[in-house]
């Protein structure tokens, strides 16, 4: 059922001109093994340029050419996992490539941070002067090395308002246009690499595979950031058909438009929404469908929460609107068996309500809401676990005595009760993430595989 | 927090010990393995670099060097004048050095030809170069150090050294 694409994707033209049978996608482990073979291809092209180590001043510039490289190569997988190749976002899922990209960010400020301090301090011991004066001699009269220091200066700042403290004090759209910034500290970062890295002067190969490495991932991030979403949004040129209030504060919107079955949007997945309207058109934001699309309209659930969702959720029928994507691995693609467990949190329930009425299979679905207000879909949920025969536990506020923030209801006695043969089944969170942590706790210790356990953050 | 110090440690022992499992000292710097490589000869007159020898039949009456397998040259017994070596190349581009010799002692040494490709190769000259000369001086001989961090700088003037004193000598 699932397809897997052997190699690392290769840049832009491939992927657009030949059409991908739907479903094909990268296996994560499969990802995870090329970025890691390609570091150790870094490490052995330092290993082959180097002849021998030789006194203090060896040890530091030998640590900072490896860190040097590492951090050069790191930032290209930091930007590759952000560039939406859906062969790789349709496999690993958005918010875990999100969070891989927040991992290896980390280590490319550390590298990087290390690699300038060991260079200078280790050509500062060879040539017997201060740090102070070869760092200024590194700066000015090293070729590129002044654009690299602005570049470094807006890596390290990015780096800085990145940090989980600094980002919740930041509005969404500073901390994302900051990010942008960096796509410049690694162009203007790059040419020093190849000016004055010792392994790849006179190592014609290494130039080229960097070259291919850096001029690969630019035109991934230019074709599926820039050129697929511009031409889908010109193509579908969606508009609000309909507006329909499913609960208090929660609102289904309709979309049509010309083409939408070419988007060959999968039930589970979400679209990067952006609305053409004042205000709102420079950001897009990111909704499941709360359907599977059916007769040329989409449809998404949107909980006025943020000042965002309250605009979309007060948008009038006919608004103009540009969809990017899909994207998502909360699909059935990764379904192993024939048993299915959603387990569904508030406004969660809308990519699992589209799996409730595709996934084939025996279907539970536990559904917990704080209020009975907040209980979204009740009829069609209701209509459709009627049709397919399957079992819905809907779990609405908390019985006395269980504190706000336990893990009530994920107990594993209790799943178990519930569905006996739970470890045969594959589950599906989607919901707030310290009940969808509660839930996947608890689901784990009743002996499901984790490979079994398809999860989405909201947190993108 | 305890991936991230996980991560540190683990990255770290993996770099030192990649390091460490290089060779700490540079290879052995022998004239004799001269392979005769030279771009060009200085003197027309000179011996051919990779002969090897230093010429004891010539016009010297001294020991002539220390002998002439042990790729050791000193300047006693040498004739007067100025004797280019051989180029020699090294991973990061030629090197090559004239030595002047007045009365069996080496009185200068001028550099020819080091690598200048980029600012770094520059920035080592500056003080390797130098150092080599003075070394040079003191020694009267090829018997001299590798500069720390100019290993393939000191090996190429080493080893042209050496080729022009074969030539004072022959």
């Amino acid at each position: 059922m699932s397809t897997t694409v052997p190699t690392r994707t290769a840049p832009g033209a491939s992927g657009a001109a030949a059409p991908r049978p739907p479903g094909a996608f990268l296996e994560p482990g499969v990802l995870l093994a090329a970025v890691a073979a390609g570091g150790a291809g870094v490490l052995a092209l330092w290993w082959t340029g180097t002849d021998a180590v030789v006194g203090a001043d060896g040890w530091l510039t030998g640590a900072g050419r490896i860190t040097g490289l590492l951090a050069g190569y790191t930032c290209a997988i930091l930007v590759l996992l952000m560039a939406r190749v859906p062969a790789i976002d349709r496999g690993a899922g958005t918010d875990r490539l999100a969070r891989w990209h927040a991992y290896a960010g980390r280590c490319a400020i550390s590298l990087v941070l290390t690699h300038a301090l060991l260079i200078t301090w280790g050509y500062a011991l060879t040539t017997h002067t201060d740090v102070l004066t070869q760092t200024g001699t590194l700066v000015v009269d090293y070729p590129d090395m002044i654009l690299t220091t602005i570049g470094f200066g807006l890596l390290v700042a990015t780096g800085v308002v990145s940090a989980r403290a600094a980002r919740r004090r930041l509005r969404y759209e500073t901390w994302h246009l900051l990010h942008l910034a960096t796509y410049a500290a690694l162009y203007l970062a790059f040419w020093h690499q190849l000016a004055l890295g010792n392994d790849f002067l006179g190592n014609r190969a290494a130039r080229v595979a960097w070259y291919a490495l850096y001029g690969g991932v630019a035109a991934l991030v230019l074709w599926y950031r820039v050129l697929v979403p511009l031409r889908t949004g010109l193509r579908h040129r969606l508009r609000i058909a309909a507006v329909r209030e499913e609960a208090p504060g929660i609102v289904s919107l309709y979309f049509t438009g010309p083409h939408i079955d070419e988007l060959q949007a999968q039930p589970g997945q979400f679209l990067r929404w952006r609305v053409l309207a004042r205000g709102l058109w420079h950001s897009a934001h990111p909704y499941s469908l709360s359907a599977p699309p059916s007769n040329g309209t989409l449809r998404i659930t949107v909980q006025a929460a943020g000042p965002h969702s309250t605009a979309f959720a007060s948008l009038a029928p006919g608004t103009r609107v540009w969809a990017e994507g899909p994207y998502g691995a909360l699909t059935g693609q990764h379904q192993r068996s024939g048993k299915v467990l959603l387990i569904a949190g508030g406004v969660g329930i809308t990519p699992l309500r589209a799996l409730l009425e595709t996934l084939p299979g025996r279907i539970t679905l536990i559904y917990r809401a704080r209020t009975e207000a907040e209980v979204a879909f009740r009829g069609e949920i209701d209509t459709i676990a009627a049709r397919r025969g399957a079992t819905v536990h809907y779990v609405v506020g908390r019985p006395e005595g269980q504190p706000a923030g336990s893990a009530w209801p994920f107990h594993p006695d209790l799943l178990t009760r519930a569905l006996p043969d739970l470890a045969e089944h594959d589950v599906y969170v989607c919901g707030p993430d310290g009940m969808a942590e509660a839930a996947i706790a608890a689901i784990r210790k009743t002996g499901v595989p984790r490979s079994r356990i398809h999860h989405e953050s909201f947190a993108l | 927090m305890r991936r991230a110090a996980l991560t540190t440690v683990s990255s770290v022992a993996g770099i030192v010990l990649l390091l460490s499992l290089k060779p700490h000292s540079t290879a052995p710097i022998t004239a004799a393995t001269d392979d005769g490589q030279s771009g060009s000869s200085g003197n027309s007159s000179a011996a051919a670099p990779d002969s090897g020898t230093t010429g004891s039949s010539g016009g010297s009456s001294d020991s002539g060097g220390t002998g002439t397998g042990s790729g050791t040259t000193t300047a006693a017994g040498a004739r007067d004048g100025t004797f280019t070596g051989s180029a020699i190349s090294t991973r990061y581009g030629p090197v090559q050095v004239a030595v002047t010799v007045a009365n069996g002692r080496i009185t200068n040494v001028d550099v020819v030809q080091v690598p200048t490709r980029d600012r770094r190769d520059r920035e080592i000259n500056d003080y390797a170069v130098p150092q080599l000369t003075s070394e040079t001086m003191d020694a009267q001989s090829t018997a001299i150090d590798a500069v720390s961090g100019a290993t393939y700088t000191s090996q190429g003037y080493i080893r042209s050294l050496q080729s022009a004193l074969d030539q004072a000598h022959a």
